[in-house]
């Protein structure tokens, strides 16, 4: 049993410790792709350390729900990180249903994020927390439509177990769980708040979503919310690699550094099409999301009548 | 034991003839309440007693054994029994304050105080009638003091429009209801509804009891074409009783339709996807029409529609259930829209509750004037942000588990049917999911706009009364209870499914998944919370300065987000189903003049169905105006005429 808590304690350090160094290592290649040199791939670690011990500096505006946000942000986001099996390891809270958990303590996140950010009363805090609110609308089916269709297909519902039923072996499979990747991949993009969905690095507030709804955060509540979001670029990368793992069952150190790899691999294809695309209009993300939700349904249909 | 319900019911006579004679009108409140409470909870009390002990059905009021057969405590009874009294606690005690404001106002406050405790009578009463008169005598007395507790404010031009909608709309409901019984006592030969089976093989007469079954008690129940009159109804009643008609008299046309499916069984699998896609449309549109509202209760009782639908698709779950007899999903179908009925029972009245000590201290029910509430009470704040929060869904608070018990019966019925079953509960999961998302773009909406940021318009004060803060923190208090500690009310659940369906024994079912995994989450989430907040406290400095304004220094109040600013991204996709008008006048030449804005939404299934086929049937009846004279002879000598051909028929009828 002690074993096992620490077995499931592992996976949970790992998405504590190394999510920063998976944001490093996206921004780097971004940078070597479009040519500069880059900041080191420490440097979101630095960042947090120097948040940490900035003074935090409160609107006059604000009440007790911008004080509480970014700390239920940060739990729930947390919290959701413990239920992924990080390399086929069981993960610590796996059970019956979890995907859906899963999926809504992502949204009890999202509701306090929106609220903390229109406590300020700020136009521009509004103009973010609208558009995240509008885009979750149409990121939450594709959700369903990834993991939830593969729930469907094998009959579980801990994604754990989900994750284990996975087989590449008959190419009908194959190009299913292809298909859901991609699909899955946009909804990566859309939650964390990356290209082309939202830019991280314009500085202009009228052009963002996550950034714009942080603005009136400092200090120590900046550091719970940049932390938040690299939990959880780690967390979708996690929920989108797994789909290729299907080694991991029958050994699991062969299965973790095939994991390792496939991260590496996805912090690349995050970066190479961050360089290549430019942001979308904000109007047509829905449309974007909507074409996501709609390979998905065509896959699944695909599937189920080729199956 | 047995005596519990009669003493329960007895107080309530009690106290609606005493707030006659008890004179000053002040002491006839505190009064009432204190009586309402405490008879309210003994019902509670009974409820939970009986589905605990898990009796077999017996007599409801043991001093008048002749009548021991119109009433029958069945699970269902008195798992509505339990919704009903839990609900009527708080609002009774909210009352309290609420019609002070009345009474200072020299209002005459006492039919309300009348109708209002007899309605929750009836509303008990109702849901243990086992014969199909008293059913509909009770259903009747339940509109009727309902529709008389509306008219508090009887002067206004709204109040009376509004009530004349809900009184016609639940006549109508009533009118389907009597064809209803009607055809079952042709078909079964008695009034008792422990006699009420009737099956497919009866051929045409099944299909129509089904019909005007559903058209009756879904017309109640608010489902999607047919629930115009709920954003008419509720925002002109009175807080407590909107909360009252939102929380639970809606929900006996869910009990209803519970009934429906225990007279005609088996359903062919047919209507259970018939219920599915209806209910799945009433979740999102009524969801999305409640996104384009700025008049606050209006907008909750859009939200009764949603999640009137989100009750609905667990109930055509349990449907398919039964036609395939797979028990787990009968469970989680009947067990999560139970479930949920009770949730909603809680937060919806909580929320209104809310809304009605906004609307007296802001005298004004358009969420685009308010703004700041929660400098002046976070405390009222909170509370409704707790209602928001279970209401939207999420965990860890009650309205996430009963989703939750329906989304594990979507993922149960997938892998038990086969077949087509498993993309189409794939595709309602994902209709589910999207109806959260857009809840929660809802509630983030509203919380925002009335409470957060600065006073849009100038608040002195806002007052909120200790009753207040009782009946809310009451039901707030429930809202967490039942999400971190679902396990307390399973069992009851279940109770209430296996008395009501007299089959397997249900409890098993209700492990299906390992809830202390649950509760280790939320605990864990909460500790999280906790040990944050104090590392928050002590590590670093704090300081409070002006919010960043890009630059720009002198912001107003009129800057910020409005809730249709808010809600416009979203509602352009859906602008024309949701029909938003748009008027503004915009500044054009140099000097600009007074330039506005205003936008608002129309019911599409009023403007276009309601209205319509209302007017048709108006004209036709005008086109008999040649009858109307103004002679009496005239009138009676028509009455000799209808009854000639009446004798005619009845002499020539095989």
């Amino acid at each position: 049993m002690a074993l096992r808590i620490l077995q499931g304690l592992l996976p949970f350090l790992f998405i504590l410790g190394l999510s920063p160094l998976l944001v490093g290592l996206i921004n780097k290649q971004k940078a070597l792709l479009t040519g500069r040199t880059g900041a080191p791939i420490w440097q979101p670690y630095y960042e947090l350390i120097r948040l940490s011990r900035k003074e935090t500096i409160y609107a006059k505006t604000a009440s007790f729900v911008s004080r509480l946000a970014p700390v239920v942000v940060f739990s729930a986001v947390l919290i959701a990180g413990f239920m992924l099996p990080v390399g086929y390891t069981r993960p610590l809270l796996s059970f019956n249903g979890d995907i859906v958990v899963f999926a809504y303590l992502l949204g009890l996140a999202r509701f306090f994020q929106i609220i903390g950010a229109m406590d300020i009363g700020s136009s521009f805090e509004g103009m973010g927390a609208a558009r995240e609110a509008t885009f979750a609308v149409f990121a939450e089916p594709i959700y369903f439509f990834t993991i939830g269709s593969l729930a469907f297909v094998s009959g579980y519902t801990s994604l754990y177990e989900i994750y284990l039923s996975i087989r590449l072996d008959n190419p009908s499979s194959l190009v299913f769980i292809i298909v859901s990747s991609i699909s899955a991949f946009f909804l990566m993009v859309t939650e964390c708040s990356r290209m082309p969905v939202d830019d991280p690095n314009t500085h202009l507030e009228l052009t963002m979503i996550h950034e714009v709804m942080i603005l009136d955060n400092s200090g120590v509540d900046l550091f719970l919310y940049q932390y938040s979001s690299y939990i959880k670029i780690m967390i979708y990368g996690i929920y989108e690699v797994l789909f290729f793992n299907p080694f991991g069952m029958q050994n699991q150190w062969l299965g973790f550094s095939l994991f390792i790899v496939l991260l590496l691999l996805l912090s690349t294809i995050v970066a190479w099409v961050e360089t290549m695309i430019a942001r979308l209009k904000m109007k047509n993300v829905p449309q974007y999301l909507l074409f996501a939700t709609a390979i998905g349904i065509l896959d699944l249909l695909i599937y189920t009548f080729v199956k | 034991m047995d005596y519990l319900f009669l003493i329960g019911c007895s107080l309530f006579i009690i106290g609606a003839i005493a707030s006659v004679l008890i004179q000053p009108v002040r002491k006839a409140l505190s009064f009432f309440v204190l009586i309402n409470t405490l008879a309210a909870a003994i019902n509670l009390i009974f409820a939970i007693k009986r589905l605990i002990e898990l009796p077999q059905v017996s007599n409801l009021f043991p001093v008048f054994p002749q009548y021991a057969s119109m009433f029958r405590a069945d699970g269902l009874a008195l798992f509505f029994l339990l919704i009903i009294t839990t609900a009527a606690i708080p609002t009774v005690i909210s009352t309290y304050s609420y019609l002070k404001h009345y009474i200072h106002k020299e209002t005459s406050v006492r039919v309300f105080i009348i109708s209002f405790s007899l309605l929750l009578l009836f509303t008990q009463l109702l849901v243990f009638a086992n014969h199909g008169i008293v059913f509909l005598v009770f259903w009747e007395l339940m509109t009727l003091t309902a529709y008389l507790g509306m008219l508090l404010e009887k002067e206004k031009e709204e109040v009376q429009k509004g009530s004349f909608v809900f009184f016609t709309a639940t006549h109508l409901a009533t009118f389907f209801l009597y064809i209803f019984f009607f055809l079952l006592n042709d078909n079964c030969g008695s009034w008792l509804f422990s006699d009420f089976h009737i099956s497919s093989a009866s051929g045409t007469v099944f299909y129509l009891v089904c019909l005007f079954g559903f058209l009756g008690f879904g017309m109640k129940a608010g489902f999607m074409p047919m629930h115009f009159w709920l954003p008419w109804a509720h925002p002109i009643a009175p807080a407590a009783l909107s909360a009252f008609l939102s929380g639970v008299i809606i929900k006996t046309g869910i009990y209803g339709i519970f009934r429906i499916i225990e007279f005609c069984s088996p359903l062919p699998v047919w209507m259970g996807l018939v219920i599915l896609t209806v209910s799945l449309f009433s979740a999102v549109f009524g969801v999305w029409y409640a996104l384009a509202q700025h008049d606050i209760k209006e907008l909750l009782a859009y939200h009764s529609i949603e999640n009137i639908g989100i009750i609905g698709i667990g109930i055509g779950l349990g449907v398919i259930g039964i036609t395939n007899s797979i028990q787990p999903l009968v469970w989680l179908g009947f067990g999560g829209a139970l479930f949920h009925t009770f949730n909603h029972a809680i937060f919806k009245s909580l929320l209104f509750l809310g809304s009605g000590v906004i609307c007296h201290n802001y005298k004004t029910r358009n969420i685009e004037k308010m703004g700041g509430i929660v400098h002046h009470a976070p405390w009222f704040v909170g509370f409704f942000l707790i209602g928001s929060i279970a209401i939207s869904g999420i965990p860890p608070l009650n309205g996430f588990m009963s989703e939750f018990l329906i989304f594990k019966g979507f993922f149960n019925g997938a892998a038990a049917l086969g077949e087509y079953y498993p993309l189409l509960m794939l595709l309602m999961t994902a209709g589910l999911a999207f109806v959260g998302g857009l809840a929660l773009m809802c509630f983030t909406k509203i919380n925002s706009i009335m409470f957060l940021g600065t006073e849009r318009s100038r608040l002195d004060s806002f007052k909120v009364s200790r009753t207040d803060h009782t009946a809310m923190g009451i039901l707030a208090f429930l809202c967490i209870f039942f999400g971190i500690f679902p396990q307390s009310i399973l069992g009851i659940i279940s109770s209430a499914v296996t008395l009501s369906r007299n089959e397997l024994d249900m409890h098993p079912y209700a492990m299906f998944t390992r809830w202390e995994f649950l509760t280790v989450i939320f605990a864990g989430v909460l500790l999280i919370v906790m040990v944050m907040i104090i590392w928050k406290k002590f590590s670093t400095k704090q300081r409070i300065s002006d919010a960043w304004g890009c630059g720009y220094t002198p912001q107003t109040p009129r800057m910020q987000y409005t809730a249709s600013s808010y809600a416009d991204e979203i509602n352009s996709i859906a602008s024309h189903t949701l029909q938003i008008k748009k008027h503004a006048i915009l500044p054009k030449t140099m000097f600009p003049k007074k330039s506005n804005f205003v936008s608002h939404s129309e019911d599409f299934s009023e403007k276009r169905i309601a209205a319509p086929v209302y007017n048709y049937i108006v004209s036709k009846i005008n086109s008999f105006d040649f009858l109307s004279k103004t002679d009496i002879r005239f009138y009676i000598s028509l009455m000799l005429v209808i009854a000639v051909i009446y004798s005619i028929i009845a002499i020539i009828w095989p």
